[in-house]
């Protein structure tokens, strides 16, 4: 039988967990509210920033704009990539931050040369965890200085990313350019995705379904293809980013809130189970003592 | 009634406007443009600025700051950072931000920073040009 006081101090110690994994969901299910509205009302912004750049390119005649150069010069062993990682700022949030790591590890894993690729991570958690990795066996350089949080995504921030790594990309210091983040695809089901922001290709773009290519029209540019597309393609950049950032912080309450939910469920389990074993106990405890009483007065008798 | 194209503006926070308009004034890299049904296929980008369109008839304006508009003959999309009825801005927030980006204009600052002040404080005075001149 165990430990009566054991039992006692395990029942405190979880009742003050639950007491931390529960106020943890009560957090996160408002911040989940507040992240879903904002991630509601960006949605059209980022589906028709994707939509209308894929119709704009489609009407472009070919430039030598800076951001579509492809550099092809370079061989692939030599290239530079840059990978944006979204991950999040705290753990205790279920398999989110671990899927992103993972998938961003497997991508890495791709890449022939490690010591080419410049990781620019979103949030601590992932930031810990890849300097990290450079102490072991994998070298993936990740930028230092590039400290910004994943709570509450604004434009502003979303727009500074676009600008350092659309200046590391035109100082050649990167060729290539992808994002990494978390999409919602529902409130139960999240999927990893990685998107090319860099150099802007157009043979993502400027397909149709069925595989053709469209006979459009070409589109007039005020005042030059180039000049609209110095402005346009930051831009883009920024609008993908923040969508992004949106998205994954979305996710991450979400995972947060169904961790903190499950972890509430199973202290309660928990308490549950110990009390039983605690009554158990007292009760062993009390009819041992009564037959001690008892046979300590029949001895007396005797 | 004039004839009429389908205009959408998207802000990042909001769909600001969707349905049919008859004419459109907005500033667009190299100058103000005026958009109406059947215009040529169109792209180009926004500085901060005003625009107007006019829906049965009447005159609506707006503060916007920065985006791109592309223009097809039967619609238009504008995708833009923000989006602002003149009545929807806070004059108050709009002041500080302007006092704030002026003050940091005064210090030493690196060019990114100088750059970065600079667009502030235009979206600050854009916003308080608008709300003054339209929203009495």
């Amino acid at each position: 039988m165990p430990n009566m006081r054991e039992i006692r101090e395990r029942i405190a110690s979880i009742q003050q967990i639950l007491k931390i994994t529960n106020a943890m969901y009560l957090m996160s299910s408002s911040k989940l509210k507040k992240a879903r509205k904002a991630l509601d009302s960006t949605e059209p912004y980022f589906y028709k920033l994707q939509e209308t750049i894929n119709s704009v390119l489609e009407h472009t005649p070919h430039t030598r704009q800076t951001y579509f150069d492809r550099r092809d010069d370079i061989p692939v062993e030599k290239r530079k990539k840059g990978y944006i990682v979204i991950t999040a700022d705290k753990g205790l949030c279920g398999s989110y931050n671990h899927n992103v790591l993972k998938f961003t590890e497997q991508e890495l894993e791709k890449a022939p040369d490690l010591s080419n690729c410049y990781l620019f991570v979103l949030g601590q958690v992932g930031r810990q965890y890849f300097t990290k990795r450079i102490n072991n066996s994998q070298k993936a350089f990740v930028d230092g200085e590039f400290l910004y949080t994943t709570q509450n995504p604004t434009v502003y921030r979303a727009m500074e990313i676009a600008q350092l790594v659309l200046g590391k990309f035109e100082k050649k210091e990167l060729d290539e350019v992808y994002l990494i983040y978390t999409d919602m695809v529902n409130s139960s089901v999240q999927e990893n995705k990685m998107v090319q922001l860099l150099p802007f290709s157009r043979r993502h773009f400027g397909k149709s379904a069925d595989g053709t290519m469209k006979k459009l029209p070409k589109a007039s540019f005020i005042p030059s293809p180039e000049e609209v597309m110095a402005d346009l393609i930051p831009n883009y950049a920024k609008g993908i980013i923040y969508g992004a950032m949106v998205e994954s912080f979305c996710c991450e309450q979400q995972s947060r809130m169904t961790a903190m939910d499950a972890a509430t469920t199973s202290a309660k389990d928990m308490i549950k189970e110990l009390s039983l074993l605690y009554n158990r106990a007292r009760q062993a405890a009390i009819t041992q003592e009564i037959t001690e009483v008892v046979s300590g007065a029949g001895s007396l008798e005797e | 009634m004039a004839k009429t194209f389908h205009l959408e503006i998207i802000a990042t926070d909001r769909i600001f406007f969707q349905g049919e308009c008859e004419h459109l004034v907005i500033r667009a890299i190299d100058g103000l443009i005026g958009i109406m049904a059947g215009h040529e296929p169109l792209v180009t980008s926004l500085p901060t600025g005003e625009m107007k369109y006019m829906v049965d008839g009447e005159w609506h304006y707006a503060a916007i700051s920065g985006g791109f508009i592309q223009v097809m003959p039967d619609s238009a999309v504008i995708l833009a950072d923000s989006c602002e009825l003149p009545e929807e801005i806070d004059i108050k927030r709009a002041e500080e931000a302007k006092e704030r980006a002026a003050e940091m204009l005064r210090q030493k600052q690196s060019i990114k920073e100088y750059y970065q002040t600079q667009a502030a404080l235009n979206r600050a005075i854009n916003r308080l040009k608008i709300s003054q001149k339209h929203f009495k």
